[in-house]
């Protein structure tokens, strides 16, 4: 099995057409992710309907080098013009931009570029190693177990950053009620069609994450037409120098760690890990008050973090179906699309297939590494492209995208009904990500929710008297009450230090 | 040197601090609208769970009739609105501007959108939509915005239907192609 591993990780590398196929996709992830606005969420909700022609490794391929090079790139704008590309990078402008107003943009733009590169990497050894070993303790998974798991899974959404955590658990059910229309999936009844039989299967994911997060993008972009923005200009990239490497070697291992343990969680994604990974560099740092005013640790420890993510959100997508972030709940779609059904199966039956995607990632991981070095000056560029050009080319791209795979005009409007309701969401201080990942999990709640009862004969409470349905429902009862815990200490830190 | 902004939106004021210190005629009322409206809506899916046909007891055994799963989400979402409810009388945000004439023209172009595919034809609604999208984002040159909604709605129309394969509905333009 080892050896099928690396051999299939290895293919990659001598694989002419994957190579070139990394390498277009990593130009366009990096373009992707500078545009401010238009995230590796996004690039991959847009890019997923045109991967439905392609063979399933080329297809995730596709979705995840755009999820690892989108990450980095959205550090390229954070520290040019301090506004993040991606919300991975917000944490990059906090030390970003003030290296790049003293002049030393090339410099923080090397760090980031180096950070990224060995956090990515990082992540990707981990990934490989790792989701074999998760996935042969998810064999034991019955029901029960699965329902505890995508209950914690749903929980984890109290955690991540954007919004508040009432109203991402909200979001998050709100998914889930989504994921009930068309016919229940036991018994047939039809429930909230309409009469509408297009819907009988469900929503298609698709023109929902379509809706979501591109157009509600577009919608949000026109409430900034008036927005400035002023480029640093920046001579070339720089490698760090041996000062920096020792100034930052610490940080970036710290943060490689850190950004893939948050990277695992379910739910948790590359932004909750910059925002982490940044202040722990803060905290570990001899010199905590130059943060804020251009410590290249800071840089490195967003960037890192951000990175080793997206390796390790690929675990509990892959091995579990639990996305691990935004993107990766579109690169679940993406793998349910292409037949390839996550779970422990996938590590037996189709392993090949599973560590060319790994390879694949690990090749884009070093190609933006190259790209970022020698082409972020000229990436930094797109930023200059007038909203007024970008957005309705969005805008086709996402209707004719939502249309394609189905070739229904039903999933159009769905796409469009999304776009106003994920900007209302946004609006009013709702994340989106939680909707997305409910309703992918929302049908794997249910259907193990009614197995777990037809196991018990219908005594709901033995699910929780399963010792490992137990342990995955604490840790949810944890991750919903953990903002309200860390808050309760923080003001008592605070009152502390006060008095 | 650095990002300016002046957009017309109103600020996203981080709630908390400045709030105790808001008049009455500073406090935004407008979020008070999402929690009535969650009501609202876990109430009508309820109500038209309970209108969901019944399975046969041989299908369900032990498990629970489809209409009992959305009407247990609806209840877990409104006790959240409570809490949310609980979270915005403690922090009343200031008052939330209008969106700019841009958003609600965009907005309104989507709608125009689905009116235009769905009795014209989706390419030459993609085209007008576009076009207009331009315009009212700010480019000011025709001929560029011209450019911008033909050639990229050319050029995925064609790389859709010669490469990915997929047909498009019958509409005006869609007839003459197909034939």
């Amino acid at each position: 099995m080892i050896e099928q591993a690396v051999s299939a990780m290895a293919s990659v590398f001598t694989d002419p057409y994957l190579l070139m196929l990394i390498l277009v996709t990593t130009i366009g992830g990096v373009i992707i992710g500078a545009l401010p606005g238009l995230g590796a969420t996004t690039g991959a909700a847009l890019l997923l309907p045109f991967t439905l022609t392609m063979d399933p490794v080329a297809a995730i391929t596709v979705l995840t080098t755009i999820y690892v090079s989108a990450t980095f790139a959205g550090s390229i704008t954070a520290i040019l013009i301090n506004t993040p590309g991606t919300a991975a990078a917000a944490a990059t402008c906090l030390d970003g931009f003030p290296l790049a107003q003293r002049g030393e943009a090339g410099r923080a733009l090397g760090i980031a570029v180096v950070a990224s590169t060995i956090g990515g990497i990082f992540s990707v050894i981990v990934l490989a190693i790792g989701a074999p070993l998760l996935a042969r303790v998810a064999y034991e998974f019955r029901p029960p177990e699965y329902f505890a798991l995508t209950v914690f899974g749903l929980s984890m959404l109290a955690s991540i950053s954007e919004g508040g955590s009432v109203k991402n658990l909200m979001g998050g059910l709100f998914g889930v009620w989504l994921a009930t229309i068309g016919a229940d999936a036991t018994t047939g009844v039809e429930r909230f069609m309409f009469g509408n039989y297009e819907l009988y299967q469900g929503l298609n994911f698709i023109p929902v994450l379509v809706g979501m997060f591109a157009l509600s993008e577009l919608l949000v972009q026109s409430t900034r037409l008036n927005q400035i923005m002023e480029q640093i200009s920046m001579k070339a990239v720089k490698l760090p120098s041996m000062a920096d490497y020792k100034k930052i070697w610490k940080t970036v291992l710290r943060s490689c760690g850190i950004g893939t343990f948050i990277g695992i969680l379910p739910a948790e994604g590359a932004t909750v890990a910059s925002m982490i990974g940044y202040s722990e560099a803060k905290r570990w740092s001899k010199t905590p008050e130059e943060f804020g005013k251009g410590a290249v640790e800071g840089v490195a420890g967003a960037e890192a973090a951000n990175n080793a993510a997206t390796g390790g959100a690929m675990v509990p997508t892959m091995v579990l179906g639990i996305p691990g972030s935004g993107t990766t709940a579109v690169i679940l779609v993406g793998l349910l699309v292409h037949g390839l059904r996550p779970g422990p199966h996938l590590f037996t039956e189709q392993i090949d297939k599973v560590y060319s995607i790994f390879g694949a990632m690990l090749v884009a991981n070093i190609m933006f590494f190259a790209l970022g070095l020698f082409a972020a000056k000229l990436f930094a560029r797109v930023t200059l492209v007038p909203r007024g050009i970008l957005w309705p080319i969005v805008f086709a791209f996402s209707v004719l995208g939502a249309y394609s795979l189905a070739q229904s005009m039903i999933d159009v409007y769905i796409a469009l009904a999304f776009g106003v309701i994920g900007y209302l969401f946004r609006r009013f201080g709702f994340a989106i990500a939680p909707v997305a990942i409910g309703l992918i999990l929302g049908e794997m709640v249910e259907t193990n929710l009614q197995n777990s009862l037809k196991m018990f004969d219908g005594q709901w409470w033995q699910i929780p008297l399963q010792p490992l349905a137990a342990f995955f429902l604490i840790l949810a009862v944890l991750g919903i009450s953990q903002p309200y815990i860390f808050s309760a200490l923080k003001r008592r830190k605070d009152k502390k230090q006060g008095s | 040197m650095s990002t300016s902004t002046e957009s017309g939106r109103a600020a996203e004021t981080p709630p908390g601090a400045e709030a105790e210190t808001l008049t009455p005629e500073e406090r935004g009322w407008g979020d008070y609208v999402v929690p009535a409206v969650v009501f609202v809506f876990c109430g009508v899916v309820s109500g038209i769970s309970l209108t969901l046909e019944e399975a046969l007891p041989i299908m369900v055994g032990d498990s629970m009739q489809p209409r009992v799963f959305p009407i247990f989400l609806m209840a877990l979402i409104a006790v959240l609105n409570v809490a949310l409810i609980v979270q915005i009388l403690g922090r009343p945000l200031p008052r939330r501007l209008w969106e700019p004439r841009q958003t609600w023209v965009s907005a309104l172009l989507l709608g125009v959108f689905y009116l235009l595919t769905e009795y014209v034809d989706i390419i030459l609604a993609l085209i007008a939509v576009m076009f207009t999208l331009c315009l009212v984002w700010g480019e000011r040159r025709l001929w560029v915005a011209a450019l911008v909604a033909v050639g990229t709605t050319v050029a995925i129309f064609f790389s859709f239907d010669l490469l990915l394969e997929v047909r498009f509905p019958r509409g005006l333009f869609t007839d003459w192609y197909y034939g």
